[in-house]
């Protein structure tokens, strides 16, 4: 036992970092969870949708050459607008411009977020109180008001303009989660470890403790899609948008401008508002399979025994490796020694 | 092996009565869906007698708190009992449903742990934790409640006042005391103990022990003891069950276990005990160490890599007060030593003695109230906090645990690249080769198989090499190793203070070895300081200080280290006096 150094090497799953495994097996996880599945699947629907949109839509988003305010029928499922447009390839040509403003402007805003919340995080003094005043400023300002205020300065610039309204808006509640969990991350024995390495700030910051946020990351960026995705309908139907163009936005702002409920075309509010609440609801549910990564106690069907740093962000990898190695020294040794106590030689 | 298995079946035993417990072919298994299941108890039987006291012995791993919360049906999905029964007095506890298994907690098992002092509720005061157990048991009248709580408490040598404060106003040990005060209200006939002051500093660890022996003597409840360290079990157990690996290698009376082990795995266990007041101290891998081989063979001093010394002078380290109203927190008082190049030295004293506030003042992490340090010709108490990096080039840290000071997201390769990059001229192929050579250096090899490695797919004592190999990268004059062996299992222990002592001696390194651990201070240090609530109590040679203790604290610290050839004689002491009752 004086020479650790010929201890068998543990292997196990992913006994090389790779990208794509740690990836792959991260969405295992997501997907063992029965609500993530379900939102998973549903993005995905909407996803495939969007892309594919004018093959599976049956005509196209703007044509106006059909009967107006029709109702349902074989040739236009949910019926036509009042400008005689088909409801049915609306709503799938919406779904592009709902997906894009959610990863483009749920990204833009996390990249944000993560880069001011860890530099406020791990920085002090003077930096970290005026990065304080700044993201309390944007926390307090009440968000719709503000958006407003943007939007109708910038003038109908169409979708890029919404997606820069919905990243200033949106930035400041991720940077305060990431803050606290890089204040935590601050002071553990590894990043002390980097700068006894020599690694400047900003090394620290990105290369030792971003990977560990990861599964945080990721479940900030579904919330502020979500939020991006709401905000997006809100100000396409409050009309600050472009109404020009086919989201599920617009379409809820032409269905009231013409008043469809009154018509009882109620297809025409209700199906672009369910729309935008399923994909809203996807992202949540994925949220959940996220929340599982960073804490495999949640796991719905026996999670792998934990040890370790605490609250460490691939705990997955951690588990994994620890009870490979317990098993691997749990096969080892091929006896099976029944052990019985003797209760006589005891009492001796 | 032999007394081991001559009982088999006690069921057809005619004092089948005796036992209180009965556990047979136990098997627990860790299920999961991703990877096969770990089976981390493998068929385990064992009995256990009314009034008996029982040790637990293994090493991390080793599947014995697994099988502690097995017995007491504590234990939680992921672990699952895929085999074998668990008697308790007459019924078998593996088909109790949750109620008759809560009122069963009542007269019949309880669980202290080692968290325990941790599952104290912060917003309820200490009284309220026993009201709390008598009104979900009812087995103590209402008005006899505050009697029964002091008289608890009273058990486990705490004064009644506790009992109005809050879990936060009482130390780690008083906590531990509560939490088996606590468990100990349901009267239960059984209690396990899993790793009950592992948490606890030396001196405290030993007065809780003290409690328990005499509580369990008392009270006469049987009693398993679950431990990684034989010392401890051996000193307060009447028998050993020694696990390893899922199974109970070894099970024996505690004086036949030292006297006449008869498991290869328990013999080596014992191999790692020593007194370090004994002239001659050897540990497997530190064979010729004696009192002679300490002073001669001094480091190599202007031909080894150090060349600077290290002087701390006067230096005060105060921390403001915790809350407004308390005293300030004088951490360091006017400490001053100098650690010559090539020296090792060791700073001792239990936790709160201040010797890690030295390691940061030293490493500049924080600033020193008063006073001076100063290393050659750099001093370390005016650096500002990015010029750290000129300081950091020659004292290097060797961090306590192992398990987090290393990125679980980066590979070995990359934290032993980067101070090769920040420090030295290497780059390229001849960088990476250094890593291999640093790999090699501190025992990992091949070292082509370590690179890639994440820490968790490390063991522990291989993830104490790397910090090890990390401070080396770039070729320090100072090493401060801070309690480097005390997150590491018994039997790795011995291998790592070798690596260190060996790097010491070929590399001419100076090191600061902070410990509360004095048998491995005797073996890796030349000259030691003893450290008591932040102030220097006792210094000397190592040796010298360690045979011939001149300070009562120093004394005390010697006493609490356990030592299962002490723990014989004291057993022996403890029967002849009841003999003589």
């Amino acid at each position: 036992m004086t020479n650790t150094s010929t201890v068998r090497l543990p292997k196990g799953p992913g006994s090389k970092p790779n990208m794509f495994r740690s990836f792959a097996r991260s969405f295992g996880v997501i997907w063992s969870n029965k609500k993530a599945r379900i939102g998973v699947i549903i993005l995905a629907v909407f996803v495939l949708a969007a892309i594919f949109g004018p093959l599976v839509a049956p005509y196209g988003a703007t044509v106006n050459t059909f009967p107006r305010s029709a109702n349902g029928s074989a040739e236009h499922w949910l019926g036509t607008t009042a400008a005689g447009e088909d409801v049915f390839s609306q709503l799938i040509y919406g779904a592009r411009i709902s997906v894009l403003v959610g990863v483009v402007a749920g990204g833009l805003a996390t990249v944000v977020a993560v880069v001011i919340g860890l530099g406020w995080g791990y920085l002090r003094g003077f930096v970290s109180d005026t990065i304080n005043f700044i993201v309390n400023l944007f926390l307090v300002i009440p968000a719709l008001p503000l958006m407003i205020v943007i939007a109708t300065y910038l003038q109908n610039g169409g979708i890029t303009v919404i997606i820069v309204v919905i990243v200033i808006t949106g930035w400041a509640w991720g940077a305060r989660v990431l803050r606290s969990q890089t204040q935590s991350l601050r002071g553990r024995d590894f990043v002390i470890a980097a700068r006894f390495s020599g690694d400047s700030a900003p090394r620290i910051i990105f290369r030792e403790i971003l990977p560990n946020m990861i599964s945080i990351i990721a479940s900030s960026f579904f919330g502020a899609a979500t939020a991006a995705i709401l905000a997006e309908a809100g100000l396409e139907f409050l009309g600050l948008g472009d109404s020009s163009i086919v989201s599920w936005g617009t379409m809820l702002y032409w269905a009231q401008n013409s008043s469809a409920l009154l018509t009882g075309q109620w297809v025409l509010l209700f199906a672009p508002g369910l729309c935008i609440a399923l994909l809203a609801m996807s992202l949540t549910l994925i949220n959940f399979g996220v929340d599982v990564i960073s804490n495999p106690r949640l796991r719905e069907t026996g999670s792998r025994r934990r040890r370790g740093p605490k609250g460490t962000p691939t705990p997955t990898d951690q588990a994994g490796g620890d009870a490979d190695r317990q098993f691997n020294e749990a096969t080892e040794g091929a006896d099976n020694v029944d052990v019985d106590v003797d209760v006589r030689e005891v009492q001796q | 092996m032999s007394s081991t298995t001559a009982g088999r079946g006690p069921n057809g035993d005619a004092r089948a009565d005796d036992f209180l417990l009965e556990v047979k072919n136990l098997s627990v298994a860790y299920e999961s869906d991703e990877v096969p299941p770990v089976q981390a108890v493998d068929r385990v039987s064992f009995s256990l007698r009314k009034g008996e006291f029982v040790g637990l012995v293994g090493e991390s791993g080793s599947g014995k708190s697994t099988l502690g919360f097995a017995i007491t049906r504590l234990q939680k999905p992921p672990a699952v009992i895929t085999g074998g029964n668990v008697v308790f007095d007459g019924r078998d506890i593996r088909e109790m449903d949750p109620e008759s298994l809560r009122r069963q907690r009542q007269g019949g098992f309880a669980m202290v742990l080692q968290s325990g002092m941790n599952a104290l509720n912060p917003v309820r005061t200490i009284g309220h934790h026993f009201t709390d157990i008598f009104k979900a048991h009812g087995h103590v009248q209402r008005k006899d409640w505050w009697d029964r709580a002091r008289y608890l408490v009273d058990k486990v040598e705490l004064p009644p006042g506790v009992l109005a404060r809050y879990p936060a106003e009482l130390s780690g040990g008083m906590r531990q005391r509560v939490s088996i005060a606590l468990a100990l209200s349901l009267e239960p006939r059984l209690m396990v103990f899993d790793e009950p002051t592992t948490a606890l500093d030396v001196l405290v660890q030993h007065a809780v022990m003290d409690t328990i022996t005499t509580l369990q003597e008392s009270e006469g409840f049987t009693a398993v003891l679950i431990s990684h360290d034989l010392g401890v079990v051996l000193e307060a157990t009447e028998r050993v069950m020694v696990m390893h690996k899922g199974r109970i290698v070894e099970n024996a009376p505690s004086d036949r276990i030292l006297s006449d082990p008869q498991n290869d795995y328990t013999k080596m266990l014992l191999s790692h005990y020593a007194d370090p007041r004994a002239e001659k101290v050897s540990l497997p891998g530190f064979e010729h160490f004696t009192r002679a081989d300490a002073g001669v063979d001094t480091p190599a001093g202007e031909t080894g890599r150090a060349s600077r010394r290290l002087v701390v002078e006067n230096v005060s380290k105060t921390y403001p007060p915790p809350s407004r109203g308390d005293n300030p927190v004088r951490a360091v008082r006017n400490v001053s030593f100098t650690l010559e190049p090539g020296q090792a030295l060791a700073l001792v004293g239990q936790s709160g003695s201040g010797k890690s506030t030295i390691a940061k003042l030293i490493t500049g992490v924080e600033k020193p109230s008063e006073g001076r340090i100063a290393f050659g010709d750099l001093d370390v108490t005016t650096l500002p906090q990015r010029r750290l990096r000129r300081l950091h080039e020659d004292v290097q840290m060797i961090f306590q645990d192992p398990y987090s000071a290393q990125n679980p997201v980066l590979t070995v390769e990359y934290q032993l690249s980067r101070p090769i990059r920040n420090f030295t001229q290497l780059r390229g192929n001849d960088a990476r080769d250094e890593v291999r050579h640093l790999l090699e250096t501190v025992g990992l090899t091949p070292a082509e198989s370590f690179v890639t490695k994440l820490p968790h797919q490390l063991s522990g004592g291989q993830r104490q090499r790397v910090v090890v190999a990390r401070a080396l990268a770039c070729n320090p004059q100072v090493i401060i190793a801070d309690e480097p062996v005390s997150m590491l299992d018994v039997s790795l222990r011995a291998g790592v203070l070798k690596l260190i002592e060996d790097l010491r001696r070929e590399r001419g390194v100076s090191l600061l070895y902070i410990t509360h651990d004095l048998l491995s201070a005797r073996l890796v240090t030349d000259d030691i300081l003893v450290l008591h609530e932040g102030e220097v109590v006792e210094r000397g040679a190592t040796t010298d200080v360690m045979l011939d203790p001149q300070d009562e604290y120093t004394r005390a610290l010697l006493e609490a280290i356990p030592n299962p050839a002490r723990a014989h004689e004291e057993r022996a002491r403890r029967h002849n006096r009841a003999e003589s009752q």
